[in-house]
């Protein structure tokens, strides 16, 4: 549908905070039909119920957010290539702290519904010896079979598939059986979304094939937006982030993490700093990779980020490397993403948990 | 479309959305081309340079992108293959038309004659107010195009007896194809113009007016505010890039659409016309066109009348002798009028020649020279 400025009234600011406190005090615990129920609207705004609403701002998690930091002593096996054994039981040890749950399946199963669609939207620029580790997807693959989401619903998918096969993801279908799409060979939507500073058509994987995304970001540091992550990986759901990294990428990725159609979909971060990137990225640089054998945890995007962007300035420290900030690489966007209501930028209002499995 | 306001309101309610997973968006929709059926295809690109781990750094426009293995630069039409740069655009026009020149605009070329027109994907700018975004925003990939190198586009525009254009886009940004299409258009004796943003860097500009006839530049603002906040640009290399066309010999007209409350102040307009009298002449021809609502600024009205009259004052005040209003056929403005005898020598409405009284580039009734090329 079409939003006119001109045309938002009294009537429709009040229909679409009503949407918003319905969807408060519809608890998490039995949301799947109300998910259902929406899958089918993505082109829609919340409409429909009257009763009006206070002003919702600033970030939507109570309290602190929580980031879980699981560190093992030897993730990697030859290389790049990672130990599945050791990813399971990071795998198992952070879910269970993030959630509470009594193990990661039981956990999996509060971001992801029976019968839905899970996007995992991994990180694969750079190929396969700095993108998301293809063996921590085939074990979440795994997990999310054992959460009653078998492999025909799950997607792996990037901008390309080209970065796809380059990344490990090397055929259409893999592991438990899910499907690895680039947004190239399924389009874009031809409508464009508007953002404050830019335009966007978002990609048609995660507009009609996923009902939800598990975000799974590399950490590395980019010469451009200063360190990417959860929040950057996003761009893979647009169709011009080439238009988007002026200005240190700000206020950029902050402005595509707020659109509602990419926002409501991100479910949870599992980011990948088993090998960071510390220097030179985004692309893969001999040399450039510090092993941290780390996986960090979360549903707040702006946070994991935040504590991503706080183990990125330890290892470039313990290799000697300046301070992004004194290299007028600071990542302010994460700020403008804080301020956009996208979750918490201080690192000391995060709830950061470490566990050595 | 999505006010920033909307959008910020949307953003809230999508964050309660997000707190019990209930979707729901607010998008605008805007049509766009269909998908191409073939991918494009790869052509070496000139104007760049290598940096150390296979990245390049860009050299065609001031942005100067530096562009990663298997990235794209801002355009999204050059690409970084393993260190090399190739073009995605070469021959590859996704529109072709035959407009009459004075679509373009370009008032003091051939007035009355055509111009075959082409125009890839693809643009070094992010205009908030574009007329042709669904094409200039848009990758090679995502847009219709045909395989039509020079050679055939200078054929077409003979058989319709048109000078080749380069235009809707952003020529800078398939300048290869430009450069190879206008040395060949040069041998046949077919004209060519350019229609340009005019953000481009000094030695690939210089490079494709060698064979250039004419060249409209769009002067979006005159505020490097405008040109950051409105365009993703700077204003700085699009005035050297005006200066360096001008001092080049080849014909250079100007044109600024006014959007209403953006750049169209007298004064902006003012210190705009005063810097083309004093760097390029009186006698550069200065076109004040109006507005209409795309893209990311459907929320604005069209301009004004009054403003495109308000603005031809203001420059003809400035003393600039070729001063126009487009985009509205009717209004007092369109006609060129001798500076000296101050008669009309080219009567137009809209893009149509109701008469012509020049002879040998000079006033049929002064003698007065009128710059310009005539026949």
């Amino acid at each position: 549908m079409s939003w006119d400025a001109n045309s938002r009234d009294r009537r429709r600011f009040l229909q679409a905070l009503g949407g918003a406190a319905l969807a408060i005090t519809g608890c998490s615990s039995s949301c799947g039909s109300a998910r259902k129920a929406a899958r089918g609207s993505e082109a829609t705004s919340v409409v429909g119920q009257e009763q009006p609403a206070p002003v919702p701002s600033g970030p939507v998690v109570v309290g602190k957010p929580r980031v879980v930091v699981v560190r093992t002593k030897k993730a990697l096996t030859h290389g790049y290539d990672a130990d599945r054994g050791a990813l399971r039981a990071m795998v198992e040890a952070g879910l269970v702290a993030l959630s509470g749950q009594k193990n990661a399946a039981a956990a999996l199963s509060r971001y992801f519904r029976p019968g839905e669609q899970v996007g995992l939207k991994i990180n694969g620029l750079a190929g396969r010896h700095a993108a998301t580790h293809v063996e921590l997807v085939d074990e979440l693959s795994v997990l999310l079979a054992k959460s009653d989401i078998d492999g025909h619903h799950q997607i792996v998918f990037d901008r390309f598939a080209s970065d796809l096969k380059a990344s490990g993801f090397s055929a259409p279908s893999r592991g438990n059986g899910y499907r690895c799409v680039g947004n190239d060979e399924v389009g874009h939507e031809e409508d464009l979304v508007q953002m404050p500073s830019s335009a966007s058509r978002l990609s048609r994987v995660l507009t009609t094939q996923v009902d939800g995304v598990l975000n799974l970001p590399v950490l590395k540091q980019h010469m451009l937006s200063g360190m990417t992550g959860a929040l950057k990986n996003n761009f893979g759901c647009i169709h011009n982030p080439n238009k988007m990294h002026l200005d240190g990428c700000d206020p950029y990725i902050a402005e595509v993490n707020a659109v509602p159609a990419i926002r409501q979909k991100q479910r949870l971060v599992i980011m990948d700093a088993l090998r960071p990137v510390v220097d030179n990225g985004p692309s893969y640089q001999p040399g450039m990779g510090e092993v941290a054998n780390a996986l960090l945890f979360a549903t707040d995007l702006v946070a994991v980020d935040t504590v991503g962007l706080d183990i990125l300035a330890q290892l470039r420290r313990k290799r000697g490397l300046p301070a992004l900030a004194d290299v007028g690489l600071a990542p302010t966007y994460l700020a403008t993403a804080s301020k956009l209501g996208l979750g918490v930028s201080e690192l000391a209002q995060i709830d950061v948990i470490t566990l050595e499995v | 479309m999505l006010s920033r306001r909307d959008f910020m309101l949307s953003c809230g309610g999508a964050g309660c959305a997000l707190a019990a997973g209930v979707s729901g968006a607010g998008v605008v929709l805007v049509p766009r081309p269909a998908l191409a059926k073939t991918p494009p295809r790869a052509f070496p690109a000139r104007f760049w340079k290598k940096l150390p781990q296979n990245r390049i750094e860009c050299g065609l426009c001031p942005k100067h992108c530096k562009v990663e293995d298997r990235e794209r630069g801002f355009c999204g039409v050059r690409e970084n293959r393993g260190g090399d740069y190739v073009t995605l655009v070469w021959g590859q026009p996704c529109a072709v038309h035959v407009d009459p020149i004075e679509k373009k605009p370009l008032f003091h070329f051939l007035p009355g004659s055509h111009a075959f027109s082409i125009a890839t994907a693809g643009c070094n700018l992010e205009c908030k107010c574009c007329q042709n975004w669904d094409i200039s925003q848009s990758k090679p990939e995502d847009v219709d195009f045909r395989f039509m190198p020079p050679d055939e586009v200078v054929r077409q525009a003979k058989a319709n007896q048109a000078c080749v254009t380069f235009t809707y886009s952003e020529p800078i940004v398939f300048l290869e194809y430009c450069i190879d299409t206008a040395v060949a258009a040069r041998k046949a004796g077919v004209h060519t113009t350019m229609v340009t943003g005019g953000s481009g860097e000094a030695e690939p500009m210089q490079e494709v007016l060698k064979y250039l006839d004419a060249v409209k530049v769009d002067l979006k603002g005159f505020t490097e505010d405008y040109y950051q906040r409105m365009c993703k640009g700077k204003l700085a290399p699009v005035l050297k890039t005006i200066e360096l066309i001008r001092h080049s010999g080849v014909w250079l007209e100007l044109v600024h659409l006014c959007v209403p409350g953006q750049n169209d102040s007298p004064a902006e307009i003012q210190g705009m016309c005063r810097w083309v009298k004093t760097n390029l002449g009186a006698d550069v021809p200065v076109h004040f066109t109006r507005f209409h609502p795309e893209f990311q600024m459907k929320n604005v009205a069209p301009t004004p009348n009054a403003t495109l009259v308000r603005c031809r004052e203001i420059g003809m005040a400035e003393g600039l002798q070729y001063v126009y209003t487009g985009n509205v056929p009717g209004l007092d403005g369109e006609n060129t009028s001798c500076p000296k005898c101050h008669k009309v020598v080219v009567a137009r409405r809209g893009f149509a020649l109701e008469e012509v009284h020049i002879s040998g580039g000079r006033c049929a009734f002064c003698g007065s020279v009128i710059p310009g090329l005539w026949s």
